[in-house]
């Protein structure tokens, strides 16, 4: 972009205030001691007192983020390995055919998604809870890293790996070596997306909880249903800052090792 | 490829550690290897101290999940796959959770505190002899209103207030079937339970003639519309009017003279129940006076415990708007179970009501 004029920045201005605007409006109200979010009385810590000392909350959000993290290294896993397969595989109509079906995952509905699930456990047996969250965020996250790594390995040239052969690299080198260090800023965009899929996922979680087992998503709908506490607007502070920190964390980590994710080989 | 697997250790490290304090958060809540039940219930229906009090008294863990609709709670019971040993359905619920199988007879000699319950409230059509249910909270279908902002002296003692001209685009409605078109045939007299279809006819006319009244047919967003200010008039639920009333002072509530809905929210044993002796204890514990007292003060429901009722601030106890007398309750109704096919009608008429909005 070559200039930015005042109007530009007015209007970028605008955006980001429109995007962020009703965030800190919810936060701005999580210190409201009147209990409503109708007319601010006085400030108060007390809606995250309230927070902390809700022990059942707090285990909801732990078990958010260890479905999120478990799920998506899973499914990086599978969905490395499946892109791979895709790539290096011999027959051309397999091959597009597979394709073809791990994008029709990404396009169709969660709640299709999230139904089917459900009847599938329900028809194996399957006790709803912690491993049927799990075992279906992996599902709907491996398409979405098959995705994000696809276009490094159609990218890279295959001359990079003739020459490691010629060097006498074995198949596993080559992998390890050649491969992998390539498409690794796919890999992990693929495992962070994953990551924010599977956190914020409701539709397809909704579905298949039970005894117990519940994510922050799927609460905070239920506590909404009865009207919305101030509670709510305390945690997703909590978490709307957390998140930041994480991002601001990520570009620290970033600029101090460039090579960390650009994926030039050490 | 070094960073790659430091990576995925770092995930699994810090996965482990939040399941050990999940574990341990689990065990500071509740003694580690007493037993649990799971209580399937509302949202926002219970006050949490008391599954404490209730773990301190009886050793009994609790696990406590919610829900939003009667409908929900009846499919993820019927799947299977889960285990909850307690749910609060409401009384057509229960009929049809009946039909289906779905819930475990009580045992009353588990239950002494069984006494404390007003026998107006047991032995119910919809569940005889209370085999399968205990009331939990009970309240009407009514009408939430502003004075300030309305001109004019209305009492809403009665549905045809509803239809007056001047109260163009202020009325909203409570987007539920079952509610909308009982207001119409209790309107005109008849039963709410109605399955007459020329009553039913008759009362869908008289509805599309409130049409230019009506501002919206909304869920649960009418409680905060009430509270702000957004709109005048709304058709609720008691306890939804309890809450509006808690933070807005100036809205009342009215039940019509015509007739209207009494609804129960009742405390069931499903079939998928893992500790049915656990369940026996916590619905006992539920109806001690002083366990009730304290769950209305938090819910903001009406109790059908009597003696609870002793020791409750006697100025919410002896309102009529949420305790009406006997001679009031007996214009009300309960809902029966239609069958599938008549709530196909009315859920048809209703649909047809909303487009004629448009």
């Amino acid at each position: 972009m070559a200039g930015t004029g005042k109007g530009q920045k007015l209007f970028l201005g605008l955006v980001f205030l429109i995007l962020y605007a009703p965030i800190f409006f919810l936060i701005f109200y999580s210190f409201n001691s009147g209990g409503t979010m109708t007319s601010f009385e006085s400030f108060t810590w007390e809606h995250y007192a309230a927070v902390f000392e809700d022990t059942r909350l707090i285990m909801i959000v732990f078990n958010t983020v260890i479905v999120a993290l478990l799920s998506s290294l899973l499914a990086t896993t599978i969905g490395v390995l499946g892109a791979l397969a895709i790539v290096y595989m011999k027959n051309r109509k397999l091959r597009s055919t597979l394709l073809s079906l791990n994008n029709v995952l990404i396009v169709s509905p969660d709640v299709i998604i999230g139904a089917s699930f459900l009847i599938l456990f329900t028809a194996l047996g399957v006790k709803l809870g912690f491993t049927s969250v799990l075992v279906s965020h992996v599902a709907f996250s491996v398409p979405i890293v098959v995705l994000m790594v696809l276009p490094k390995l159609l990218e890279m040239s295959n001359s990079l790996i003739d020459a490691a052969r010629d060097l006498g690299a074995s198949g596993k080198d080559v992998l390890t070596r050649v491969i992998i260090p390539y498409i690794k800023p796919g890999i992990f965009a693929g495992f962070f997306l994953a990551l924010t899929y599977s956190l914020d996922d409701f539709a397809v979680t909704f579905f298949v909880t039970g005894n117990g087992f519940s994510t922050l998503s799927v609460e905070i709908y239920s506590m909404a249903r009865a009207g919305i506490t101030l509670t709510i607007n305390a945690l997703s502070g909590l978490l709307f800052i957390v998140t930041v920190g994480l991002v601001l964390g990520y570009y620290a980590l970033n600029r101090r090792s460039k090579t960390l994710f650009t994926g030039v080989k050490r | 490829m070094k960073d790659l697997i430091r990576a995925a250790l770092a995930v699994l490290i810090v996965s482990a550690l939040l399941m050990w304090a999940n574990a341990e958060l689990g065990k500071s809540a509740g003694k580690a290897g007493a037993d649990t039940i799971t209580v399937y219930n509302w949202g926002e229906y219970l006050d949490p101290d008391l599954l404490k009090e209730f773990t301190k008294e009886t050793g009994i863990r609790v696990v406590y999940e919610t829900f939003d609709s009667n409908e929900a709670m009846m499919t993820k019971i019927q799947q299977g796959g889960t285990s909850y040993d307690i749910a609060i359905p409401s009384e057509y619920m229960i009929e049809k959770m009946k039909e289906n199988d779905l819930l475990i007879p009580l045992d009353h000699s588990k239950i002494p505190n069984l006494k404390h319950i007003d026998p107006y409230f047991l032995d119910l059509p919809f569940d005889p002899g209370n085999e399968f249910s205990i009331p939990y909270f009970w309240g009407t279908v009514g009408i939430a209103f502003n004075p300030e902002l309305l001109d004019g002296d209305y009492d809403f003692s009665s549905w045809e207030d509803l239809w007056d001209p001047a109260l163009r685009q202020k009325v909203i409605l409570v987007d539920s079937a079952r509610e909308v078109i009982g207001m119409g045939l209790n309107s005109l007299g008849y039963s709410l339970n109605s399955t007459d279809e020329k009553e039913l006819d008759e009362a869908s006319e008289k509805l599309a003639t409130l049409a230019p009244n009506v501002k919206a047919i909304i869920g649960d967003e009418i409680v905060e519309m009430m509270q702000r200010k957004e709109a005048a008039i709304a058709l609720t639920w008691s306890g939804q009017a309890a809450d509006m009333m808690s933070v807005n002072e100036e809205l009342d509530y009215a039940v019509p003279e015509e007739g209207s809905n009494l609804w129960f929210d009742n405390m069931v044993i499903p079939k998928t129940a893992a500790n049915v002796d656990g369940a026996h204890k916590f619905i006992n514990f539920m109806l001690d006076p002083e366990v009730a007292a304290q769950n209305a003060d938090w819910v903001g429901y009406s109790t059908p415990n009597k003696d609870a009722l002793d020791l409750m601030d006697p100025e919410l106890v002896d309102d009529e708007r949420y305790y009406p007398d006997e001679e009031i309750r007996d214009h009300l109704e309960v809902y029966r179970n239609l069958g599938p096919e008549m709530l196909g009608d009315y859920n048809e008429r209703f649909l047809k009501f909303k487009m004629e909005m448009n």
